[in-house]
């Protein structure tokens, strides 16, 4: 649920975070109804534990309140750079409780041209990326899932689903090409 | 270096997390020397980060974000008191120059620390220590050449330029003694934040501390608080945020102790998206049973008199 009053709606993502460098905590708090549900669906999805999805999107939200200069305008969009951090964190931790899966992500450079900063071009932009896994066949799908939400690997993918390597990635090649195409055409169109 | 990736989905495939093995060593050893490669990638990442809005919503409970506001709250005062420090520290090292005229090692000697800390510090202060020093001195002869013969004539003006002037600093006396006062003024209001910091930080740190919700109530004007209180340290702290009170209203926090009448904890009137906060010190032995807020004529009232808004049990 969003309280962000009339002033905070209409300022764009930069101008908050230019009253974060200020120190304008209402300025954190309009961010904070901005992106949270966004962030906390997929910290969700990807841990499945409430209690950890809450507490990683208290820790991006206050880094974002301590080091806001992190994030910088120029080269994307913060609502992508935010999404690429909190899917990062996720996997790390998801990882942390399962050593032999491998290394931890690092949180690296992402640029994305997505403007959502209203509720209502958030939904149009989460219809549309629906849209676009829904339209891929079933098992492309389950497979970039695989990859996405839970941290998977080409062949982690092959070992959970019992397919041929070989095949996993023709999928996922096939699968990243379609989305490709079309999330380019929509990041242009909501950008 | 590598050559460069074969295939343009291979950035999307590594920016989700799927390549492994020598594929991925060689798309790593390949990137940290290409930074059209590393751009590539940068948006693969971003274009890749947007399958987060696939997941099913799932909205964080309201807690997450009080606590995250309380946590910010927390950091800004801690914030505070830092400054604090290094403006005392920094008027303590640009004192004892002064008083030292400018020299280090007497300086240093004052300050208890040795001479390269102290170098150190101005350095990181950005201290002057010319400007810290007396001042300097006037030209020997004032009045060189051609001028002597011409004493008389300018000491005439000159005596009035000095009564002028003494006029002059006469009144600018006056005037750094409001800015002495108002400068006296913010210092005692430092100590306060000071002393509140210090409270605050003992308060959070012990084990004794109970944090009580405060919920609002049916029918009553939207809001959330906690108090956090401490029957052995006689502190308590309220932080909250609750919608304006109406036309000619203020809200009164009280404590309703177990035994005795409530006890008046504060009078506030909230501004729109801002938090309350303050601490005060609890009576002696008083042990709370809940915690209330009541909407009271403008200016609060001795005992409670208007009706609940928000409520905690202790």
């Amino acid at each position: 649920m969003s309280s962000e009053s009339g002033t905070e709606l209409r300022a764009s993502d930069a101008a908050l975070i230019e009253r974060i460098v200020q120190r304008d905590q209402a300025a954190l708090a309009a961010l904070y109804d901005r992106y949270a549900g966004m962030l906390s669906s997929v910290l969700n999805r990807i841990l499945r534990d409430p209690q950890a999805a809450e507490e990683i999107l208290q820790d991006i939200f206050f880094q974002l309140w301590r080091n806001p200069s992190q994030f910088d305008p120029a080269r994307g969009s913060l609502p992508g750079w935010l999404m690429v951090i909190a899917r990062n964190r996720a996997i790390s931790r998801l990882r942390r409780h399962n050593p032999a899966a491998g290394d931890e992500l690092s949180e690296a450079a992402a640029v994305s041209t997505i403007n959502i900063e209203t509720a209502a071009a958030q939904q149009q932009l989460i219809g549309r990326v629906k849209g676009a896994l829904e339209n891929l066949p079933a098992e492309q799908r389950a497979a970039i899932e695989l990859a996405y939400f839970e941290g998977m690997s080409h062949s982690e993918i092959a070992q959970r689903t019992g397919d041929p390597l070989g095949t996993v990635k023709t999928r996922l090649r096939s699968a990243v090409e379609s989305l490709k195409r079309t999330l380019h055409a929509q990041a242009a169109s909501t950008s | 270096m590598n050559a460069h990736p074969t295939r343009e989905e291979d950035f999307d495939l590594y920016a989700l997390g799927a390549l492994d093995g020598d594929e991925k060593l060689a798309f790593e050893s390949h990137l940290a020397e290409c930074q059209q490669c590393a751009r590539k990638l940068a948006e693969a990442r971003g274009r890749i980060a947007m399958l987060s809005l696939a997941a099913p919503r799932v909205e964080p409970s309201p807690a997450v974000k009080q606590r995250l506001m309380a946590q910010v709250r927390t950091e800004s005062i801690t914030r505070s008191v830092r400054n604090i420090a290094d403006n005392a520290r920094r008027n303590a090292i640009s004192d004892a120059l002064r008083k030292a005229n400018g020299s280090f090692e007497d300086a240093a000697a004052m300050l208890g620390i040795d001479h390269g800390a102290l170098l150190d510090l101005v350095q990181k202060y950005d201290l002057d220590p010319a400007s810290t020093g007396p001042p300097k001195n006037p030209r020997a002869n004032p009045f060189p050449g051609f001028l002597r013969r011409w004493r008389a004539a300018i000491l005439v003006p000159a005596f009035a330029a000095l009564a002028i002037a003494t006029a002059i600093l006469w009144q600018q006396d006056r005037n750094l003694d409001r800015q002495l006062a108002a400068l006296r003024t913010t210092a005692a209001q430092q100590h306060r934040q000071l002393d509140d910091a210090r409270h605050f930080a003992d308060l959070i740190g012990s084990s004794d501390t109970v944090i009580v919700a405060l919920a609002p109530q049916p029918g009553q004007p939207l809001g959330s608080a906690h108090v956090m209180y401490n029957t052995k340290m006689g502190m308590l702290m309220y932080d909250g945020e609750i919608a304006p009170a109406p036309s000619a209203k203020s809200y009164e926090l009280w404590v309703i102790p177990t035994d005795g009448k409530p006890i008046n904890a504060g009078v506030f009137n909230p501004v729109t998206g801002r938090a309350d906060h303050w601490m005060m010190k609890m009576p002696p032995g008083v042990e709370p049973k809940m915690f209330a807020v009541t909407l009271e004529p403008q200016g609060g009232m001795p005992r409670p008199t208007g009706p609940m808004v928000l409520i905690g049990h202790a």
